[in-house]
């Protein structure tokens, strides 16, 4: 399902994700009902389109920042447990209620400002290009929007189809995290191996690292962006310190050395450039498991 | 988007937390009209901590002494900035002062109560005493109250101090906020409680639901707003650098690949642009070609310039739109100094974009590290 199937971002996109592969069953835009868009029916309610065409696996929502908390309480009452939320913009206070009703739902939500799933050959669940992907064995995760494009294609290039990739979303306050796609990927049978691609800011790849020596066990490699970008300009006044600290986020967490001394300690080997990844995927699927590989 | 001390103020007036009777002064003369009896404290209004100790904050008894206090506050830069507007208000007594605040936490998306005992200018202190409580679920007054007893707050503060609390959650919730903070709270001899100094910073994405917030920064007088472009092209800011390389790329995270990678080759980058991502639900081609148009004049401006590299990636409109801003720029920039551009344009409207661009002679790059090699040349 789309919801906001009548934006601008939704209406580019609803048409390139039915022609990949994905069974579209049907779009959301409140006034739009009986529409329809490339073929695809568009109706006024979730629960509405659901009478109409059954059960629907993931909902991608592409509706306006403020409307898609609305969107998503919506696709989740009608009983729908994947949502995709590509939009830019969310603010923190609705995700964090995204959250809670998505945890007590047990609902998986991707992003929010995210590319969304592509599974190559397959399905397409947002935005990603899908000329520069490939199906194959490399579970790639992202935690940003063009970047992941450009590391998908750098991977097809060098014969490294992709299992499944995805873009977690860029904002501060996402759905799903590192750790979860991690899980899911390790115990995805097409998949061999792992990219992780962060960027400086927030403690995800952190986070991340610490839950990969503790639970995967199949290779990973990552890329971090933002090793050379100038300290931002932002003086902080007591209160930004005292929160950043309380919140887990010291002053020298977030920054490129921290990520990558912690992937290295997770015995996670760091790309250089996205060029580079290829080279570190063939090395580390020269042994068979995460800690024979990289010792 | 951070407050003024005075503007964090209002809101907690409003809310109904505690703060002395004060009066927003825009000039040293404002001070004859004082309405607040003497002793009064004048504070300078600036977005960074630490005024007091830079001279920021002065106590005086009379309208002479606080004309001459106010004209030196005015001109006293805190951190680079020149204070627009002071804020005079009555001197309280405090005999306790106390720190609390609400923020969000990131991580565990969920909001957080803190506080300390010790409040005040020793942040040290504050931090080393910090007390934290996660809202997990709907917030409750129950979560303040838990607040003020890990806090070690005892009888009747553990009431009072609550109150103040959970009012600044109710704010922090209704006016979207990123962070709510008092500091210090100071706690009369006889228990009364007074927000002393605060600080709000509100979220920015959720601005355009909160136009009181927004117009804020309008009332700011001018002069304290240094490179302040308007909202619309907010990821359309140029980040200036040292050396002489423009860069201008779509996403946060390809922006700081292509400035990395450059770096990397030995490249000193001028300035840089991110166009932003594609997940604005309102891009159009239009607004997309206007704000590449717009970042390459502001490029232009740096004198240091020697070459512009262009790292896009994407699908549907981008490629054509920023072949095409590239093209009209060009047109516009005829007769007078030319820069080279070396462009790598990645996407489905890649052939369209291509034979625009080859239109203009300029070179175009599939991949990413000999564009970086092209331009790094061309500096040179």
């Amino acid at each position: 399902m789309v919801q906001g199937i009548t934006e601008p971002l939704g209406s580019i996109y609803a048409p390139l994700m039915q022609v990949y592969g994905g069974q579209i069953l049907a779009g959301i835009s409140p006034g739009h009902g009986g529409q329809q868009l490339e073929g695809i029916p568009v109706f006024d309610l979730v629960e509405q389109a659901l009478l109409s065409v059954g059960a629907v696996d993931t909902s991608v929502i592409f509706v306006p920042p403020y409307q898609v908390l609305d969107a998503a309480l919506e696709a989740i009452a009608a009983g729908i447990r994947q949502l995709v939320l590509v939009t830019e913009g969310v603010p923190p206070m609705d995700m964090m209620r995204l959250c809670r009703v998505a945890e007590a739902s047990e609902t998986l939500v991707v992003g929010p400002n995210c590319p969304g799933i592509i599974v190559p050959g397959q399905i397409l669940l947002g935005t990603h290009p899908a000329e520069f992907y490939t199906p194959g064995t490399v579970g790639l995760v992202s935690r940003c929007g063009t970047l992941t494009y450009e590391v998908a294609r750098e991977l097809s290039q060098a014969g490294f189809g992709q299992s499944i990739a995805l873009g977690i979303g860029s904002d501060r306050i996402i759905g799903s995290t590192f750790q979860q796609w991690l899980q899911i990927l390790d115990e995805d049978e097409q998949t061999e191996a792992i990219v992780l691609v962060g960027k400086i800011g927030s403690d995800s790849e952190e986070v991340a690292a610490r839950y990969i020596i503790e639970a995967i066990d199949k290779p990973v490699v990552a890329y971090i962006a933002g090793r050379t970008l100038p300290q931002s300009q932002y003086t902080g006044h007591a209160g930004a310190v005292v929160s950043s600290q309380i919140a887990g986020l010291r002053d020298e967490i977030g920054t490129a050395e921290s990520k990558i001394a912690a992937l290295k300690q997770a015995k996670v080997p760091v790309a250089e450039r996205p060029s580079q990844l290829p080279d570190l995927l063939k090395q580390v699927l020269k042994g068979s498991t995460r800690t024979s590989a990289k010792s | 988007m951070d407050l003024l001390e005075y503007q964090a103020k209002q809101l907690f007036h409003e809310m109904g937390i505690p703060v002395l009777p004060s009066q927003q002064i825009n000039h040293p003369k404002d001070l004859k009209g004082l309405k607040i009896p003497y002793p009064v404290v004048l504070k300078s209004q600036v977005y960074t901590g630490g005024r007091g100790k830079a001279g920021g904050i002065r106590f005086v008894e009379n309208t002479i002494d606080a004309v001459a206090a106010a004209q030196t506050i005015f001109n006293l830069p805190i951190t680079g900035m020149y204070p627009a507007v002071l804020l005079a208000e009555a001197k309280y007594d405090a005999d306790r002062e106390l720190y609390l605040a609400v923020i969000l936490d990131w991580s565990a998306r969920r909001p957080l109560l803190l506080g300390s005992q010790r409040g005040g200018v020793d942040v040290e202190a504050t931090i080393d005493t910090m007390q934290q409580v996660v809202v997990d679920q709907e917030f409750s007054p129950f979560y303040a109250r838990r607040l003020a007893l890990k806090m070690g707050l005892q009888g009747e503060l553990i009431q009072s101090v609550s109150a103040i609390v959970e009012k600044m959650y109710q704010l922090f919730l209704q006016k979207d906020l990123d962070l709510v903070e008092i500091n210090p709270l100071a706690v009369s001899s006889a228990g009364e409680l007074m927000a002393l100094d605060g600080k709000i910073t509100a979220n920015d994405d959720a601005l355009g639901r909160h136009p009181d917030l927004a117009t804020l920064q309008e009332k700011i007088p001018h002069q304290i707003k240094t490179k302040m472009l308007p909202r619309d092209l907010a990821d359309t800011t140029l980040v200036e650098l040292e050396g002489n390389i423009g860069i201008l790329c779509n996403g946060a995270g390809l922006t700081m690949t292509t400035l990395d990678l450059v770096h990397k080759a030995g490249g000193r980058p001028a300035s840089f642009l991110n166009l932003g991502s594609e997940y604005r639900h309102n891009n159009s081609p239009e607004v997309l070609r206007d704000r590449i148009q717009r970042g390459l004049e502001l490029m232009m401006q740096s004198k240091n310039l020697k070459v512009v590299l262009v790292n896009t990636l994407g699908n549907v409109m981008l490629c054509r739109q920023t072949a095409e801003a590239i093209a009209i720029h060009l047109q516009h920039q005829a007769g007078s100094r030319v820069v080279p551009f070396v462009v790598r344009l990645v996407g489905d409207q890649f052939d369209e974009a291509r034979q625009m661009l080859q239109a203009l002679n300029l070179p175009l790059f599939h991949n990413l590290d000999e564009a970086i090699a092209e331009a790094i040349s061309l500096s040179k």
